[in-house]
């Protein structure tokens, strides 16, 4: 965008670049660094002494994956109904959905405690599953009904003429053709359901049932706030996330860009 | 209901039999749409269901004295809503709110676009560059929290830095003064999401016309002349969408308040967010948490219909430009 022919010029913009960069890394820089002080490695095998320090893990993925399927299924089916199916009032149920668009998540943690804890769903993984998918729909909804919408009707119109039924259409058509919106929206929903911090700390209380978001505040009641530890286990809960991002960068970049032009 | 759910056999089995037979419905036959209902369904049941269940669920509990866990709540009607408009810790959340959009969008536009028109300009470690702003998108902001509150602590990090570029006359308790307080928590929002910001206007300025530029340069536009004229204008519907996850954000801000200073010191970093957990989980004041959450939900509405509306006008603008 920006031409600069001088190398004066391309040296300034490369300076000017990097001190804008730089206060990005500073955080975990000092994340890092501090993770080490005092007993080094040591931080690092203490946190990782700790029995089920992978349970954190393993509970994250259980409830990103189950909100995933959960979105993917329930998103996919709704936009090919609200892109080319026939709808009466179609505007209103999609205005409906949206409204959930703006719902903070505070909001559901009143009911949500009293009728959990009436159907026994409390402190289990459906108690963050649940809401987590219902808060995430309308968004995922939003951007794949407009992809589909972009679709020629004409395609639909042709399979329908081969002989195709609407649900052949949308196993054949519609599964096929929306992968680019589908990584969006499956980038989106892992960001925010492995993210998530508000429903794991009301819903589960069991400590083999929480998530690593939770792990911080664990490890500040486990070491008695020793600071060097809870950075530890900071970076341990932040490497399979970077190194996700890092294998799936182009997928991040696509699909969150995806989502932004049409 | 029933007919809906039923409608989809009938209509795919006369679409299996396409136009081999003719005398089907012939309304339905020309739209050539099976009805969609039941497709949506599952959406509306979890979405909707769930959601609207809860809100409604939110305002009758707005409506009572209640703990959260008594068997027997005290119905008090709107009085927890006229006591929340005389509250001023609520007065002080909102202004943050309000405060912390301002800033936070208006620097992450800034910073998002400088970062993406520089990545296009041919730099070395552009790569890199983009990793390392585009990470904090992907960081949970629970885990970064405790790295923050020793960054930011009076001996903390941030001081150090401070005294060793010549600065240490800046160097205070960050996160345990009112004044400082917020613009801290401020910073680490920036800090998550320019990353986000910065990739999404790296996308959109890959679709600018280069031609459009280089008659800009031809004129005899500057770098900045060409930013301002030519791409600012172009990237206006990411802008736009950007505003609105923005505000949208700013008013669910409660994961980084929270844990990075407890939504203090003397309620500088209250927002209603925490507010809502603070008096409905700690408090136990249920009721009136639920009217805060009912609040919350109208503000939140009312500005998706602001953005809505100005987004359909922009289309319109748009499509009269075409």
């Amino acid at each position: 965008m920006f031409e600069v022919r001088t190398r004066w010029g391309k040296l300034l913009l490369q300076v000017v670049a990097t001190v804008f960069v730089l206060p990005f890394l500073f955080p975990l820089i000092v994340m890092v660094q501090g993770s080490f002080a005092g007993a080094g490695w040591g931080n690092y095998s203490a946190v990782l002494g700790v029995p089920g320090f992978f349970r954190f893990f393993l509970n994250s993925a259980i409830i990103a994956i189950g909100v995933i399927v959960l979105v993917y299924v329930v998103t996919m089916l709704a936009s090919y109904g609200f892109a080319k199916l026939h709808i009466r009032a179609r505007e209103v149920y999609f205005w409906m959905l949206l409204v959930c668009l703006t719902l903070p998540e505070v909001v559901l943690l009143t009911p949500l405690f009293a009728t959990t804890q009436q159907l026994g769903l409390y402190n289990t993984y459906l108690s963050v599953i649940l809401p987590l998918a219902a808060l995430q729909v309308p968004f995922a909804v939003l951007l794949t009904r407009n992809f589909i919408n972009g679709l020629p009707d004409e395609m639909f119109e042709a399979a329908r003429v081969d002989g195709a039924n609407s649900f052949r259409g949308f196993l054949y058509l519609v599964i096929p053709l929306t992968r680019p919106i589908a990584a969006a929206v499956l980038i989106f929903t892992l960001i925010g359901a492995w993210n998530d911090y508000l429903m794991p700390l009301v819903f589960l209380q069991s400590q083999d049932l929480q998530t690593i978001t939770l792990v911080p505040q664990f490890f500040v009641g486990e070491f008695s706030n020793d600071q060097t530890k809870v950075l530890a286990s900071a970076v341990l809960t932040a490497i399979p996330e970077i190194v996700a991002y890092l294998c799936l960068q182009g997928l991040f970049e696509r699909g969150l860009s995806a989502g932004a032009i049409k | 209901m029933t007919e809906s759910v039923l409608h989809p056999q009938r209509t795919s089995r006369q679409a299996a039999s396409g136009g081999r037979s003719p005398r089907g419905d012939a309304r339905r036959h020309r739209r050539l749409q099976a009805p969609g209902l039941p497709w949506i369904l599952p959406a509306l049941v979890l979405g909707i269901g769930l959601i609207y269940y809860c809100i409604g669920y939110t305002g009758f509990i707005s409506l009572l004295d209640w703990d959260g866990l008594s068997p027997e709540p005290e119905w008090v009607g709107v009085h927890n809503y006229i006591a929340i408009f005389q509250d001023p810790v609520f007065w002080k959340a909102a202004s943050h709110t309000v405060l912390f959009f301002i800033v936070t969008f208006g620097l992450q536009t800034f910073l998002g676009l400088v970062f993406a028109v520089m990545m296009h300009s041919k730099i070395r470690l552009g790569v890199l560059y983009k990793i390392i702003v585009f990470v904090p998108v992907v960081l949970a902001p629970a885990i970064m929290a405790p790295v923050f509150r020793q960054m930011f602590a009076a001996n903390g990090q941030f001081n150090w830095l401070l005294d060793h570029i010549g600065l240490g006359f800046l160097a205070q308790p960050w996160i345990g003064q009112e004044s400082t307080a917020l613009p801290v928590i401020m910073v680490i929002t920036i800090w998550q999401w320019t990353g986000l910001t910065f990739v999404l206007y790296f996308a959109a300025m890959s679709q600018i016309d280069q031609s459009m530029i280089e008659a800009a340069r031809i004129d005899g536009a500057g770098n900045v002349r060409t930013l301002i004229s030519i791409i600012w204008p172009s990237v206006r519907g990411t802008t736009v969408a950007l505003a609105i996850l923005s505000a949208i954000g700013a008013l669910k801000t409660f994961d980084v308040p929270w844990l990075v200073t407890i939504a203090g010191p003397n309620n500088a970093t209250q927002f209603l967010g925490t507010y809502i957990y603070q008096t409905t989980i700690q408090l136990a004041h249920a009721g009136y948490g639920a009217a805060l959450s009912i609040i919350l939900l109208v503000v939140a509405l009312v500005m998706a219909i602001i953005f809505q509306t100005a987004g359909r006008e922009r289309t319109r603008e748009k499509k009269g430009a075409r």
